[in-house]
């Protein structure tokens, strides 16, 4: 096998290479005549990234047989790509026969200097493959690399995992800006409920998918995924190094999500590259009530989302304290974090004297129902109450209240997202700390 | 200066620097420990600083007496004497100051012995320094390049085997690219092609070519006669390079590298020890080169570990 490429195809390579870093440790080369196929995946077997070249990517792209195999550790090749880019003419990669132990990686430098890297190959590649059919995802969107940035860097930058809720754009009639309704998708931190020392940020984003995404696919009861933020960052920086879009497919908790370069506007015909990132998702949705004999939260294998493999699963330890879970969400700063562009805080907290758009969305709330038939036990509350500032003890009436709600309707948005008036019978603390973002929406109306 | 009316006898050697930092940057060049004893010796020519690592690694430091601005000299014989290179460093950087004239006096011996040190020209402050310094070891090895036939010159080399001038930076950076394979590099230089190689080799293997083209500006200059081939811990190689000042970089300057007689390896840097504000200096031409009396010399010693020369 020998592969050459120098210019914006090397800086591709490169950034493929320290994609594919940040997500495993061995690199898999899978070379056909059809194409160059790189793919990694994590120990924990929940992050699987593959990148795919053809043939007229490269300055040349020669395979002596049918088919090339051989992996090698990404540290190693890293090494190769210490040299900056900018100095580098050009990269031949040469494998001299299949069942050749060393990879050789030759860089010509502008300077006249000659490195050449020979890598060995791993004795007993791991070699996994995983192909997902991006159409049996039933939703997706598409983002600017530099809008997600934007999102997510309202979010902690340690934080592990991060939760996305899909919902369906609602078409019933705007009260203007204020009204939820235009929020169909949310981006919620996800924190560890079996954490003990938990000082962390929490966040939630609403975000109006028509004005923070180039298109928005989803339709029926809202899903969430919640997956690891690491992989997804990386991927981000790629496809932003790479000028493209991010294409996330989804489907719902416990099924892997995909994120895939969206090149112009037909899907990749137009590109002599592709890439595909799967992430596991745990199995816990965040939006439904849970079993409380299972786990709290579960994060399963791609594998087994794919169904290929037995799964691993992270048993959480269950004999915390559920209402801990619904204590992190009050523990958030007193004042909602406002960031402009289209990201509003969803008012959560209703004050008693309401005034009519306020008992409308009342109503709407009591229409609501959660699709799940999991029975409603009084010691897991799995969907937390947002309440700003206010800190809840005892929280076991409070999720009654709300599995009462519970019962009827369809649910676009979790009940317990709402804080029912019943409910404000448990605060006495009402007014402290309470962030009154109802009242300056409604009553500009 | 005299340190008694009754002992009337004029210092060793005093004399007087307008630019610390270059002295600086020259002794930095040799620093590739935290504790490091250099020998201190003192000749009408100039200013020689020797430090040494385990008998396999020596570097040596000339500053010729036309650097200074002040050279006076009045010992008879060489006088050595033992200093610690970080001290000696540390204390030149506090007399050097951003915006400010750095010259400084620097006598030997005081009272006791010490090297001594004053800022010159300051208006609103004096500093001034004290080194304690020891009787130095002997040197273990002194290596001196011998001409066939020839006696030894210490200011002065001729080269036996091979040399290939390579602009420091790329040598700076293929040292560091060198630290992933492994502790044992070999160096090959090569008539045809002509070339000089870095190869090293463990858990992977990288090769670096150097190849004497006549129109890069990679390798500067080159002669071999034929074929020598020697290893080099990795550890003393990544000394040459290691503290190599910035301004042998900016100034694009080349490291003349010599493999002499079993397999000694010497490299040679040039520092420029001027002014900041060289830049108006009338000597300084378009390519940033300067008179030779305003560079440093820097020169490493590695003994090979294994002769495998013919």
């Amino acid at each position: 096998m020998e592969l050459s490429l120098s210019d914006n195809a090397l800086k591709t390579f490169s950034r493929s290479i320290t994609c594919l870093a940040r997500v495993g440790n061995e690199l898999v080369f899978q070379a056909s005549s059809s194409q160059l196929a790189l793919h990694t995946l994590n120990s924990l077997r929940s992050a699987y990234q593959s990148v795919t070249f053809k043939p007229n990517f490269f300055d040349v792209y020669r395979i002596s047989s049918t088919q090339v195999q051989c992996s090698v550790l990404l540290k190693a090749v890293c090494s190769v790509f210490r040299t900056p880019i900018a100095s580098i003419d050009n990269l031949t990669v040469k494998l001299a026969d299949p069942d050749a132990s060393k990879i050789q990686w030759a860089l010509t430098c502008y300077s006249g200097m000659k490195k050449s890297y020979w890598i060995t190959c791993n004795v007993e590649p791991d070699i996994q493959h995983l192909s997902l059919d991006r159409r049996r995802f039933p939703s997706n969107f598409v983002v600017r690399p530099r809008d997600l940035n934007r999102l997510l860097a309202n979010f902690q930058s340690s934080l592990p995992e991060i939760t996305i809720i899909a919902t369906e754009p609602t078409s019933l009639p705007s009260y203007a800006a204020s009204e939820i309704g235009g929020k169909a998708v949310e981006l919620r931190s996800y924190i560890d409920p079996t954490k003990e020392n938990d000082s962390s940020l929490h966040t939630q984003l609403w975000t109006d998918p028509s004005e923070e995404f180039v298109q928005y696919t989803h339709t029926g009861n809202p899903v969430d995924v919640t997956f690891s933020m690491k992989e997804l960052k990386a991927f981000l920086t790629f496809c932003e190094g790479c000028e493209v879009d991010i294409h996330l497919f989804l489907d719902k908790a416990g099924e892997p999500i995909l994120l895939a370069p969206k090149f112009g506007l037909d899907d990749g015909s137009v590109s002599n590259f592709d890439a595909a990132l799967v992430l596991a998702t745990m199995l816990t949705s965040q939006l439904n009530e849970g079993n409380p004999s299972e786990p709290v939260q579960a994060a399963t294998t791609i594998h087994n989302q794919a169904g290929t493999e037995a799964q691993e699963r992270f048993r959480a330890n269950v004999s915390e304290h559920p209402s801990d879970h619904t204590r992190i969400w009050s523990d958030l700063s007193g004042s909602a974090a406002r960031s402009g562009n289209g990201v509003e805080e969803r008012p959560v907290k209703i004050p008693q004297n309401l005034n009519a758009s306020e008992q409308r969305n009342i109503q709407r709330v009591s229409m609501m129902q959660t699709t799940e038939d999991a029975p409603i036990r009084e010691n897991i509350p799995a969907a937390p109450s947002f309440t700003h500032g206010k800190v809840e003890k005892d929280h076991e009436a409070g999720a009654q209240d709300r599995s009462q709600i519970n019962v009827h309707g369809l649910s676009q948005r979790h009940p317990s997202n709402w804080v029912d008036a019943n409910e404000e019978e448990d605060g006495d603390d009402d007014n402290e700390l309470c962030v009154q973002s109802t009242p300056p929406y409604y009553e500009e109306r | 200066m005299s340190s008694s009316a009754v002992e009337a006898e004029a210092p060793d050697l005093v004399c007087q620097l307008d630019s610390v930092q270059g002295m600086v940057d020259a002794l930095s060049a040799v620093r590739w420990k935290r504790h490091q004893d250099a020998v201190v010796e003192l000749s009408e020519h100039g200013v020689v600083l020797i430090v040494e690592d385990t008998g396999c690694l020596q570097a040596k430091v000339y500053l010729q007496r036309e650097l200074f601005v002040r050279y006076e000299y009045n010992a008879e014989g060489r006088p050595r004497f033992g200093v610690s290179l970080g001290l000696f460093v540390d204390c030149l950087n506090s007399f050097s100051a951003p915006g400010r004239s750095s010259s400084i006096q620097i006598q030997y011996p005081g009272p006791d012995m010490q090297l001594l040190l004053k800022s010159v020209d300051s208006h609103d402050a004096c500093i001034y320094a004290e080194i304690r310094t020891r009787i130095p070891d002997t040197i273990s090895w002194d290596y001196n390049f011998e001409p066939a036939g020839g006696t030894p010159l210490t200011f002065t080399v001729k080269v036996l085997y091979s040399l290939g001038v390579i602009i420091s930076a790329a040598l700076k950076e293929a040292i560091d690219d060198l630290e992933w394979p492994g502790s044992s590099i070999q160096i090959i230089v090569q008539p045809d092609p002509p070339c000089v190689t870095f190869k090293g080799e463990g858990h992977g293997d990288l090769q670096i070519d150097f190849t004497y083209y006549v129109n890069t500006d990679l390798v500067i200059a080159f002669h071999c006669d034929h074929r020598v081939s020697y290893r080099y811990k990795y550890k003393f190689l990544r000394a040459i390079t290691s503290n190599l000042p910035s301004s042998v970089i900016k100034d694009n300057r080349g490291s003349k590298l010599s493999i002499g007689r079993g397999g000694m390896l010497k490299v040679q840097h040039l520092v420029s020890v001027a002014r900041a504000a060289a830049a108006s200096h009338p000597h300084v031409d378009s390519a940033g080169h300067q008179q030779p009396s305003r560079i440093a010399y820097i020169e490493f010693f590695v003994k090979s570990e294994v002769d495998e020369n013919n």
